[in-house]
């Protein structure tokens, strides 16, 4: 009877430390209900003493991203797609000074425009390329658009990304993966473009030599079929792998980091292994640094409790996926491994190389994405970057006990610490709907202006989630702007 | 032993998990960032260095110690050896650190960084 008892003890302490996770149900931000209009109130916004922040434009459809001309005009970019497989007109839009918007270019059904930025008299678009591939696109101030580069294998579940200019002239972008973590399954079916395409599969940027891991599923392809069917890495879905297999490095490719002239022309590769380099900035050395959102717990290969990554990006370096996790193999020991679930193998029986240490890991599921450095002490953190976080998609995404993101945190890329810089006012975190106020809801992009004087936040709007996939609802972004006090104020 | 001694072993069994996992103990907000609580103070050697532990190992599932994949963990009383004892057995969802992740003293450091979080 002790030794019952003692175990009951343990047992109710193990319960109560583990706070019940397998017991509770996910409740992500996106997980509630929302009803127009969307209320739009900064002072339901916290950010440190000495800072104000405040609203310049309101009622953007998916806005993701923000550059100013050489006046120092803001123009944000608007999506035209989003997860839901919601399409609408990509658009670059001019911000007045009233908070009204004047269309410079429309794209087509090809978005989603996922971020820009502006560099010798010419704005740079990435188009995400859903439907046609990724591109990235020169327009003019005139509104003329001609592509850089164009076929990127962005049609799955991540886009086309950046761009940022370097120093050395090039143009910047990331290219995601197609899938979670390398094996087209139900989870790519959900988002939809799997039965649009269901060839396309992950493309690695050098040969890779594979264990031959296959991963048996339903034929979602044939729905009334009642055969299973097997699918391996870097596979189109359906097809089996073998021990030793090689598949074919080619660029452009997924999960990287590549770069284009000016003036348009092939890509060229700069670093791989990423999973989706969302955000590209350099800091005021001219270093590059990339987010990349992490591992979700999808699919036929799920991963448990993987951050997102910042990575100091580093030429010709292979930064891991779809086999480690930062310096991290996803089999080493219980880290990475789903609950009533295997912890996932590996795919590769050769590793292209081992990934360095990353500059910062924020949090599982945050979704940290656009980017920027400060450069100006006047605004203060000089060296530090700025990253939006656009808040989980759970339970598309995996399973949380509350929501994780939502806000904008600022990094020392030289410690890896992570602090918040803004963020929703309550007892608990969440975007607005959620917390039924009028704060931040999808932070998607963080942009110094050129002096660096202001920190302009990219707010997407409101997305839902259910089991049942993602909901956004249109005309909900917002443009926020965060400015130093002025002393005594 | 004696069905009233069982009583209140069983009984002292559902308290003790009530507390540490927060549902009975009326632990308030978890919300630790500078924005909502001010800047912290890490200022002395074994918070900072427990700070840093944290960060590279706890708060992707705890970020600032709120509750995001796992359970907020800055606002329950748990004592020093119950921290040790989670980190080490890894109980639930919650993996496991092993010394030659955590060191001894870096486990200190942490309980230390943890304890002035929730003070914070």
């Amino acid at each position: 009877m002790k030794k019952f008892l003692g175990a009951l003890l343990a047992l109710s302490l193990a319960g109560g430390l583990s706070g019940c996770y397998k017991m509770r149900s996910s409740a992500g931000g996106g997980q509630t209900e929302f009803n127009r209009p969307r209320i739009v109130n900064s002072n339901d916004i916290a950010v440190p003493d000495g800072y104000r922040i405040e609203s310049i434009a309101r009622e953007l459809t998916f806005p993701t991203g923000i550059a100013f001309d050489g006046r120092g005009r803001a123009y944000v970019v608007e999506a035209g797609y989003s997860y839901g497989e919601v399409w609408t007109t990509p658009r670059l839009l001019r911000i007045e000074k009233d908070g009204t918007t004047s269309i410079v270019a429309e794209g087509g059904k090809n978005g989603p425009w996922t971020g820009v930025t502006f560099y010798k008299g010419n704005f740079y678009v990435a188009e995400g390329g859903e439907l046609d591939g990724g591109r990235i696109l020169k327009i003019t101030p005139e509104g003329d658009i001609s592509p850089l580069v164009d076929g990127l294998p962005s049609k799955g579940d991540h886009h086309t990304n950046g761009p940022a200019v370097g120093l050395d002239g090039m143009l910047y972008f990331g290219v995601g993966v197609a899938t979670n973590s390398g094996v087209v399954g139900e989870d790519n079916f959900q988002f939809g473009w799997a039965r649009r395409y269901p060839d396309f599969h992950d493309i690695p940027c050098r040969d890779v030599k594979l264990k031959g891991l296959n991963y048996e599923t339903k034929d979602f392809l044939d729905p009334a079929s009642k055969e299973k069917v097997g699918t391996g890495a870097f596979s189109p879905f359906g097809r089996k792998t073998g021990p030793g297999e090689v598949i074919k490095g080619a660029v452009p490719c997924n999960g990287a980091v590549m770069r284009v002239s000016l003036e348009g022309g092939p890509p060229e590769l700069v670093a791989w292994g990423f999973r989706n380099p969302f955000g590209l900035a350099f800091s005021p050395e001219g270093k590059l640094f990339a987010t990349d959102n992490s591992y979700d717990e999808r699919g036929s290969r799920p991963v448990f409790g993987a951050g997102d990554l910042l990575w100091e990006v580093k030429e010709g370096q292979w930064y891991g996926w779809p086999d480690f996790h930062g310096e991290t193999a996803l089999d080493e020991h219980d880290h990475y491994k789903p609950a009533r679930k295997e912890k996932p193998g590996l795919v590769f029986s050769e590793p292209p190389g081992r990934p360095p240490k990353p500059a910062a890991v924020f949090a599982v599921h945050s979704s940290s994405d656009g980017l920027d450095f400060s450069r100006n002490s006047g605004f203060g953190f000089k060296g530090e970057a700025f990253v939006a976080q656009f808040g989980d998609e759970a339970p598309t995404t995996g399973k949380v006990l509350a929501p994780v993101g939502f806000k904008v945190v600022r990094v020392n890329v030289k410690t890896g610490s992570v602090e918040e810089f803004a963020v929703n006012k309550g007892k608990t975190n969440g975007p607005a709907s959620k917390l039924k106020k009028g704060g931040l809801e999808r932070p998607i992009a963080a942009r110094f202006n050129a002096d660096g004087t202001a920190l302009y936040i990219v707010d997407f709007g409101v997305l839902l989630h259910d089991e049942e996939g993602a909901h956004p609802s249109t005309a909900t972004g917002v443009v926020w702007r965060i400015t130093k006090k002025e002393p005594g104020r | 032993m004696k069905g009233a001694q069982m009583r209140r072993v069983l009984m002292l069994s559902i308290a003790a998990s009530l507390v540490v996992s927060g549902w009975g103990c009326g632990c308030g907000s978890a919300r630790r960032g500078a924005p909502v609580a001010g800047p912290f103070d890490d200022s002395q050697p074994h918070i900072a260095r427990g700070k840093k532990v944290f960060e590279e190992n706890c708060s992707q599932c705890h970020p600032g110690g709120e509750a995001g994949l796992g359970p907020a963990i800055n606002n329950k009383p748990l004592p020093g050896f119950l921290i040790k004892f989670q980190v080490r057995k890894g109980i639930g969802a919650m993996p496991s650190f092993p010394n030659e992740h955590i060191s001894d003293s870096e486990l200190d450091d942490l309980v230390s960084y943890l304890k002035a979080l929730r003070r914070h």
